[in-house]
């Protein structure tokens, strides 16, 4: 059974269908990339699964359980999952350091010293230790997007969703979280990355599925969905894509 | 002429002390209960309740809406006849705090726009709890923005202090009008009660510098004007 099985997902926003029947599955150790275009509902998608948007109907089982029902315990299934927002949210008024403990002391219950090491680790892990006394305005958006990371990871979360993790970042920075979301994704990360930067697609992940006017469309290799397919959304966004890259 | 003056201040001086006591403790007392009261005003200010939030929404309109002289020659003269006489010294408490702590509230919700909504969000899907979010998050960052308005606010409690005198409090300016009525000189009086309460001022107005200075968040400015700081 799969980490995360959505399934007939619906949500309405006043009366209007923004997801109208989503299906998507993210197996264990899996790099699960969904593409579509602004406004298409990438990030209700991902909200719902942390149940910060109140899904419609459907059905949406974690680790095999159901998240949607009313007795579901929503503060323990959220700190099982890492978000990764698109502005990167950082706490302003917490050094990288503080950021990264804060949810080890005041959700793990872990001391001081104990949840400054831990999450000492998880930045040394990104690169980012060096730079545990600054606070987050005084990062660039590369350095912000690790931190971020570092945050989620501590938490040691069985999935991290991430929110067009790009969007904020020059090509280059692009880059490199790409690199660092293979690098996780050879440690086992669990990983679902809502996106619609086809180059930072690719380089992650050789599958990604398709969502446009409330459902996933297609789910497929890049490398079919780039050739001139029949269905005109999706050729549509890829080769608008092609166009701009 | 300032000889005379000075000879009698000197008279009067254990009065005068005593005022200038009684002036700072009504400040400094209720420059805490205005605070306190005002954070829990502010607080349930952004409640999940609607008709709480609606009734704070009222008291800080109504007590910054309400003449502080009012309220306390209300209170003062207007409650006796319905049994309820309280001291000079209740009255300026009670009435300074239910203003002072509207007026804070009113500052801390300002800097509450200024918030990053995409701060509690991500504090949420963390998994912190409401209060856990407003504790860690919200009120840290919202104090920080309002130390010039809270500062300038304790500044204005010891100039408003002065007030307390017409509910019959002896403050440090109702003393030095003693004097004035005892020697007639005017002038010299007031300019002596205008040169301590400047003295006073200005060290205030140090301290809150240093409290700026302290909890300021590196990298983050927020233009005071924008957080409802009044000029002191
Ligand atoms: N809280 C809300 N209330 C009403 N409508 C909403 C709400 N949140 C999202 N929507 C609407 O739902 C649609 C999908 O929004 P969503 O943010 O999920 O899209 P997206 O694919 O993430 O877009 P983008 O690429 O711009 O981030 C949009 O039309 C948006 O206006
Ligand atoms: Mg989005």
């Amino acid at each position: 059974m799969a980490l995360i099985e959505i399934r007939r997902l619906r949500k309405l926003f006043d009366g209007h269908p923004v997801l109208n029947g989503v299906d998507i599955d993210v197996a264990e150790g899996d790099v699960k990339v969904v593409m579509g275009p602004s406004g298409c509902g990438k990030s209700t998608l991902l909200r719902c699964i942390n149940r910060l948007v109140e899904p419609s109907s459907g059905s949406i089982h974690f680790r095999g359980a159901e998240v949607t029902g009313p007795d579901v315990n929503v503060r323990s299934l959220r700190q099982q999952i890492g978000f990764l927002f698109q502005q990167f949210a950082l706490y302003r008024h917490l050094s990288v350091l503080d950021n990264t403990a804060l949810g080890l002391r005041k959700l793990k219950g872990m001391k001081k010293k104990e949840a400054a090491e831990r999450a000492l680790h998880e930045l040394n892990r990104l690169d980012m230790a060096g730079h545990r006394h600054k606070f987050p305005a005084h990062l660039s958006g590369g350095q912000k997007q690790r931190v971020a990371l570092a945050r989620a990871l501590a938490m040691d979360p069985a999935v991290i969703l991430l929110d067009e993790p790009t969007s904020a970042l020059d090509p280059v920075m692009a880059r490199e979280v790409a690199q660092l979301i293979n690098r996780l994704h050879g440690e086992g990360v669990t990983m679902l990355c809502v996106t619609h930067d086809l180059e930072f697609a690719s380089a992650i992940a050789e599958r990604v599925a398709f969502l446009d006017e409330g459902i996933v469309q297609v789910e497929d290799r890049l490398s079919v969905l780039y050739e001139d397919h029949a269905h005109p959304s999706i050729r549509n966004f890829f080769m608008k894509q092609e166009r701009s890259s | 002429m300032w000889a005379e003056f000075f000879r009698d201040l000197v008279d009067q001086g254990p009065l005068i002390m005593r005022g200038l006591g009684d002036s700072l403790l009504l400040t400094a007392i209720v420059s805490l209960t205005g605070f306190f009261l005002g954070l829990v005003v502010f607080y349930f200010r952004h409640c999940q309740f609607a008709i709480i939030r609606l009734i704070l929404r009222g008291y800080i309109s109504f007590f910054i809406g309400m003449p502080l002289i009012v309220l306390l020659f209300l209170m003062y003269y207007g409650l006796p006849p319905w049994g309820v006489s309280l001291s000079p010294f209740s009255v300026a408490v009670i009435g300074f705090t239910f203003n002072v702590a509207a007026y804070n509230a009113a500052y801390l919700t300002t800097a509450y726009h200024a918030l990053d909504s995409a701060e509690l969000e991500a504090a949420r899907a963390a998994g912190f709890r409401p209060f856990q979010v407003f504790r860690l998050i919200t009120l840290p960052q919202v104090l920080r923005f309002s130390v010039p308005a809270l500062t300038n606010q304790v500044i204005r409690n010891l100039k408003d202090s002065s007030v307390a005198f017409l509910i019959q409090f002896n403050d440090f300016f109702s003393r030095v009008q003693e004097l004035a009525a005892t020697n007639f000189m005017f002038f010299r009086a007031y300019l002596f009660a205008a040169v301590v309460y400047l003295l006073l001022v200005m060290v205030l107005v140090l301290i809150a510098r240093q409290i700026e200075r302290r909890v300021m968040i590196p990298g983050v400015y927020i233009a005071p004007e924008s957080l409802g700081s009044s000029a002191v």
